[in-house]
C-alpha cells in the first residue's frame, strides 16, 4: 500500500514536471488550458433561545439553503480567471418578528452574490497578481467587494508569500428587491420602534488586509501563518436588533461606528505516516468590542484507499464577551453603547464533523472529467444552548485542452 | 513567544527537491481551508464575534460582524 501511495505521487510529480517541460521547450511550444466546474450545495440549521431581534430572547430556528458555483479557467501557465455566483435562500423564525406578522415576506429572504477574479503570474519576478470584485444582494443589504491579491514564490518553491487588500462597500438600506421600489428607500427597524430614524447613516465600510505566509519544513510538513488586520467604520449596528433595558425601556441596538479587528492564524499540516495527515489549525482574535478569543482546529484526513480519504475534524473555539453585550433587561439606559446579541456574549463552541471525499478522475465527454465527489457535515454547540447542523456536498469536473503550434 | 517559536521553526526548514514533493502536493496537505469548509466558515462568522486569521472572509459583504 505505502509503494501505492509513492507511485501516485511520484506519478503526479513527473506528469507535472513534464508538463512544464513541455510548456518550456523552444522547438515544441504548447500550452495546456483547463477549466474547472465546482458546485457546492450547503444546508445549514440552527436552534437556540438568545434571538438578538428580540433582544436576547426568543427563537433563533434558522435555516439556510445555499447552492453555488465556482467555474476557474487557467487559459495557460499563466492567466487564470474565475466567476462564482450563489444563492443563499433564508428562512429565519426570528426576522419574522421584526414586523410581528407571522408568515411575512419577512420571513424568507435570499442573498444572491457574485465574485469575478482575474490572475496573472508574472514568471520572471515570480509574482502573482490577481483583481477581483462583484456584488452581494438581499432585501436589506447590498455589499460590493474590490479586492486585489500578490503573491510571491520563492526559487526553490519552499517559501510563498501574499497579501491581499479588501475593500467592502455596504449599504444597508431596505427596497432594492422590493416590487414596489426597486431601490434603496430605508434601514428597517422592529415594527414598534419605527417612529422615529434611529440612525443617520446607513453605510458600512470594512478594510480587509489579510497576509499569508506559507512554509515547507521538510517533505512532510508544511507551515501556514496569517496575519490580518480588519477596519470598518459606519453603521455596524443591525438595525432591526432590539434591546430592552432594565425599567422596560426599548431602544435599537447601538454599537460604536467604528472596528478594529487583529486575528491571527497559525496552521500545521503534517503528512504522518503513509496514510494520515494532521491539519492543526490555532488563531488568535482581538478587537476594540473588547473580544478576545482563542480557536483551535484539529482535522485528520485518512487515505482509506488512494481514492477515498475520510476526514474526522475537532474545533473549538472560546470567546470572551464584548464590553457592549448584556442579556435581556440587564442594559442601564444610560449606557451609550448596547446589544444583547449573544454572538457577542461570552461562551465556548465546540464542532464536530466528519467529511468523505471520492477522487474519481473519470473521463466523461472526451477532454471532461469528473474529479471529485465530497460530502460534510458538522454538528456545532455554543454554550449558551445554541445548537446547529451543517452538510455541504461538494461536486467537480475539468476540461482540459493541450494547445499546439499552429499549422502553417 | 509566539515569534521565537515561528523564527526557530523557519530557521529548521529543509530544501524540499521537486521529486521530494509527493507528500506536500497531496490535496490535504494544502494550507488554508478546503473550499467544502467554506460554507462553514462563513456561518462561523456568523455566530461568533471573531473572524478572519485564515483565507475565508474577515467582515464586509453581510449583514454579520
Amino acid at each position: 500500500m505505502k509503494k501505492k501511495y509513492l507511485a501516485l505521487g511520484l506519478l503526479a510529480t513527473a506528469l507535472s514536471a513534464s508538463a512544464q517541460k513541455a510548456k518550456d521547450s523552444a522547438y515544441k511550444q504548447q500550452s495546456v488550458s483547463q477549466t474547472d466546474v465546482q458546485v457546492l450545495f450547503s444546508y445549514y440549521t440552527q436552534e437556540g433561545d438568545h434571538s438578538a431581534v428580540t433582544g436576547g430572547i426568543g427563537t433563533e430556528a434558522l435555516q439556510v439553503y445555499a447552492p453555488e458555483v465556482t467555474i476557474t479557467h487557467k487559459r495557460d501557465s499563466v492567466n487564470t480567471f474565475y466567476i462564482n455566483t450563489g444563492v443563499d435562500v433564508i428562512t429565519s423564525a426570528s426576522t419574522d418578528k421584526i414586523d410581528h406578522v407571522v408568515s411575512s415576506a419577512s420571513r424568507v429572504d435570499a442573498r444572491t452574490h457574485l465574485d469575478a477574479g482575474y490572475s496573472r503570474l508574472l514568471r520572471r519576478q515570480r509574482l502573482r497578481i490577481g483583481v477581483h470584485s462583484g456584488f452581494s444582494i438581499e432585501s436589506d443589504y447590498l455589499s460590493i467587494p474590490v479586492g486585489v491579491t500578490l503573491g510571491h514564490t520563492s526559487a526553490d518553491g519552499s517559501r510563498e508569500v501574499s497579501a491581499h487588500f479588501q475593500l467592502f462597500l455596504d449599504d444597508l438600506r431596505w427596497g432594492r428587491l422590493d416590487p414596489d421600489h426597486f431601490s434603496p428607500e430605508k434601514l428597517i427597524y422592529p415594527e414598534e420602534l419605527r417612529y422615529k430614524e434611529w440612525f443617520t447613516e446607513y453605510k458600512r465600510r470594512s478594510y480587509n488586509a489579510s497576509f499569508a505566509l506559507y512554509q515547507v519544513i521538510n517533505a512532510r510538513m508544511e507551515l501556514a501563518v496569517f496575519p490580518e488586520l480588519v477596519y470598518q467604520h459606519g453603521l455596524l449596528s443591525t438595525p432591526f436588533h432590539r434591546v430592552y433595558f432594565t425599567g422596560d425601556s426599548l431602544k435599537v441596538e447601538n454599537l460604536p461606528r467604528e472596528r478594529w479587528k487583529v486575528p491571527l492564524g497559525i496552521q500545521l499540516n503534517t503528512f504522518v505516516g503513509n496514510r494520515v495527515i494532521l491539519r492543526s489549525y490555532y488563531r488568535f482574535y482581538k478587537d476594540n468590542f473588547a473580544i478576545t478569543a482563542h480557536t483551535l482546529q484539529l482535522e485528520a484526513p485518512v487515505k482509506i484507499t488512494p481514492r477515498l480519504t475520510l476526514s474526522p475534524v475537532v474545533r473549538y473555539y472560546h470567546q470572551q464577551a464584548s464590553k457592549y453585550f448584556k442579556p435581556y433587561k440587564a442594559h442601564e439606559i444610560r449606557e451609550r453603547f448596547y446589544t444583547s446579541d449573544y454572538d457577542l456574549s461570552a461562551f465556548d463552541s465546540y464542532k464536530l464533523g466528519l467529511g468523505a471525499r471520492y477522487a474519481f478522475y473519470k473521463p466523461f465527454l472526451g477532454k471532461y472529467s469528473f474529479r471529485e465527489a465530497a460530502l460534510r457535515y458538522a454538528f456545532y454547540k455554543r454554550s449558551d444552548g445554541l445548537s446547529a447542523h451543517m452538510i455541504t456536498l461538494l461536486l467537480a469536473a475539468d476540461h482540459t485542452r493541450v494547445h499546439g503550434p499552429k499549422k502553417k | 513567544m509566539a515569534a521565537v517559536v515561528l523564527v526557530m521553526t523557519l530557521h529548521g526548514c529543509v530544501s524540499v527537491k521537486p521529486y521530494q514533493r509527493a507528500y506536500l502536493n497531496d490535496e490535504n496537505m494544502q494550507p488554508g481551508k478546503p473550499d467544502i469548509e467554506k460554507f462553514e466558515a462563513g456561518a462561523h462568522t456568523y455566530r461568533e464575534g471573531a473572524s478572519g486569521g485564515g483565507n475565508g472572509k474577515a467582515s464586509g459583504g453581510c449583514g454579520c460582524n
